[in-house]
């Protein structure tokens, strides 16, 4: 497959911290205020934890992360910091 | 019995309305939507059997189904501000289950699992009122192995005759497609001629092709989602399409469709076995 793989074991810890992100509001709002806590709480190590952290999404996705998970959880995070202006029409 | 069949793009943005989208082709997309919801008042269905892929929302990482049906009394989902409730006809769905494992799927079945926007947001637009009992169907589009698209073609064919041979009428909805690619570099640059081929196949009667193409051409095309219509075109076999809208945004390759359907209401069978191998 070319766009959507296999998610490896190895990533399994890294793609529930993104499942979380997108899906578990409690989540999301302790990542914003403290990222590096939430981040263990999921048991990053330090090299995903350093790639969330920059929200870099091919190096996320070379370490393993789901494209679709690394997308939503960026868009959801950008929907309360920037609060995007919905319904514009 | 099968009185209807519809595949509805589930393009967030559909429902979300940001700045980003183009204002014009969203109301021709929700113009489509409205033909679609007249069509279901017309129809009077006592269920929408909805075929929709999860996006890793109900079911994650810790067990990943390729077939499931959702049996509880009812299901509901969230996203951002909206929120939805329906009821699921809980004896349909039931039949379905026991029916389509004795007729060797191996499904698995929740009595609780959430709601993705897959179905939803067709269903923002489409259900009638009062809402129509739901029988969400989940096939697996986003975790890798997927079903095979022949997989899916069967239990299609498996499912058009388990409604025909029951007394409700129940329309059968796919969500999903046409190309997108989620989350890669191909997110502004979909497949939208793949899309024309594939609508111009479908509105020749000529759907069976499509269970025959590959996994690795419905991902290469950014139309893994295409597996929730090809379950369909199991079950209504080499019924022509009728392409309410056909909308390439910016990101998506939007598609409204019906399959006006002959009622049949006992041993309907939906469609021969699916080729060995096809490709668009």
């Amino acid at each position: 497959m070319v766009h959507y793989r296999f998610p490896p074991a190895s990533a399994y810890r890294l793609n529930r911290c993104l499942f979380a992100l997108k899906s578990d509001d409690a989540f999301r709002s302790r990542f914003r205020t403290d990222a590096r806590a939430a981040m263990r709480e999921m048991e990053l190590d330090d090299a995903d934890a350093a790639a969330l952290l920059r929200g870099e999404r091919d190096a996320l996705v070379a370490r393993g992360a789901h494209p679709y998970l690394v997308f939503m959880a960026d868009l959801r995070l950008r929907m309360e910091r920037e609060a995007v202006t919905f319904e514009y029409f | 019995m099968l009185v209807g069949a519809f595949a509805c793009a589930h393009t967030p943005q559909l429902l979300a309305r940001p700045e980003t989208e183009d204002r014009e082709l969203v109301l021709r997309v929700h113009a489509a939507f409205a033909r679609v919801k007249r069509r279901l008042e017309a129809l009077r269905p006592d269920a929408i059997a909805m075929i929709a892929g999860d996006h890793i929302e109900a079911f994650f990482l810790s067990a990943v189904p390729a077939l499931a049906v959702y049996v509880g009394t009812e299901c509901a989902g969230t996203f951002g501000r909206y929120r939805y409730r329906f009821p699921i006809h809980e004896p349909l769905a039931r039949a379905l289950v026991e029916a389509g494992i004795e007729r060797g799927f191996d499904l698995v079945y929740t009595q609780d699992a959430p709601l993705d926007y897959a179905f939803y947001v067709p269903l923002h637009f489409t259900m009638p009122e009062p809402s129509v009992p739901l029988v969400p169907l989940h096939v697996n589009v986003y975790l890798p192995p997927q079903p095979t698209p022949k997989r899916c073609y069967e239990w299609g064919r498996a499912l058009g005759e388990i409604l025909g041979s029951r007394s409700e009428r129940v329309v059968l909805m796919a969500s999903g497609g046409m190309s997108h690619f989620p989350g890669t570099d191909r997110y502004a640059s979909p497949e939208f001629d793949y899309d024309r081929r594939l609508l111009d196949l479908l509105s020749a009667g000529r759907s069976r092709e499509l269970a025959g193409v590959t996994a690795e051409e419905l991902d290469r095309a950014g139309n893994i989602e295409l597996r929730t219509w090809i379950t369909l075109l199991g079950a209504v076999g080499d019924a022509k399409a009728d392409v309410y809208c056909y909308e390439p945004s910016w990101h998506h390759g939007n598609a409204v469709v019906e399959w006006p359907l002959a009622v049949r209401t006992s041993g309907f069978r939906g469609a021969g076995a699916p080729p060995s191998e096809a490709s668009l």
